[in-house]
């Protein structure tokens, strides 16, 4: 990978069509232009050429079927995608669990609190 | 299919007043995520949390959303220094409390990964794979990765 195809990587996932397409795609389990067209308020050509910078960049695989082509999503780059996100909930569960922890103790402190409080009371009643 | 969010669920044994104390006080969000927090818990607010890797600090942008206490607190983090925090260039982090019982159901979901998951994936492996070009990689990498990888404790 140079730098060139790295700059078409990026400018692949900067697009907001291009990320509704990648998102049909992988709903549908691939498409066409003429079928990506369709779903989307855009021009097949419009979509052939945000095809080809998606291909480009290796984001999605063209394959000839007929006349025209079929696309795919990477399902490697969706793989590191999904991995990433993975890790970062592995990271929200930690972080909850603390938030339980420290919420629990503070809830605690403030049972014992109260129920001094109220032996207290009970003794000077007494 | 939805890959740009994460939604989390935890009962907890504590009254919602409490749980929303501890996910919006930034005194105790200290405690379980950045190293400092300083903001005020207040819609609007900007602030910063910081992170502390190897003696080194990390500042990280920080934007109150909503607040309503003992129901709801969000806020947006991640966004470019002295931009405002939008749906484009943040995270979306929203707490949801409900009584439970004695306790509370919190419910975490976080969003803003459909938007800057596919170019973070995308860099990660090539700050994994690439030495070549490793200086044109990091200097995009660094304001999006660094932040996950020190955040993610």
């Amino acid at each position: 990978m140079n730098t060139a195809v790295d700059d078409a990587l990026w400018s692949a996932v900067g697009d907001p069509t291009r990320r509704r397409m990648l998102d049909l795609l992988l709903a549908e389990d691939g498409g066409t232009a003429t079928s990506l067209s369709a779903r989307l308020t855009v021009s097949r050509q419009a979509v052939a050429k945000h095809l080809v910078v998606l291909d480009r960049a290796g984001l999605v695989h063209g394959v000839t079927a007929g006349r025209e082509k079929k696309y795919h999503v990477d399902s490697q780059q969706l793989a590191r995608a999904v991995a990433q996100l993975a890790d970062v909930g592995a990271t929200w569960d930690r972080r909850l669990w603390r938030i339980k922890e420290i919420a629990e103790a503070i809830q605690e402190q403030a049972r014992k609190q109260a129920m001094e409080q109220s032996q207290g009371q009970t003794k000077m009643n007494n | 299919m939805e890959y740009g969010s994460i939604e989390r669920e935890i009962r907890i044994d504590a009254a919602p007043e409490v749980v929303f104390d501890v996910v919006s006080d930034p005194a105790h969000v200290q405690q379980w995520w950045p190293d400092e927090a300083r903001y005020e818990a207040v819609p609007g607010s900007a602030g910063q949390i910081v992170f502390t890797k190897a003696g080194e600090k990390f500042p990280v942008t920080f934007q109150v959303v909503d607040v309503i206490p003992g129901r709801r607190f969000s806020f947006r983090w991640a966004h470019p220094e002295g931009e405002q925090a939008s749906k484009d260039n943040s995270f979306l982090v929203t707490f949801e409390l409900e009584p439970a019982g004695d306790g509370t159901l919190l419910r975490m979901t976080e969003t803003g990964f459909r938007e800057r998951g596919w170019e973070a994936a995308v860099l990660e492996d090539a700050y994994r794979d690439h030495s070549q070009g490793w200086d044109y990689h990091l200097a995009r990498l660094a304001p999006y990765v660094e932040t996950y990888l020190v955040a993610a404790r």
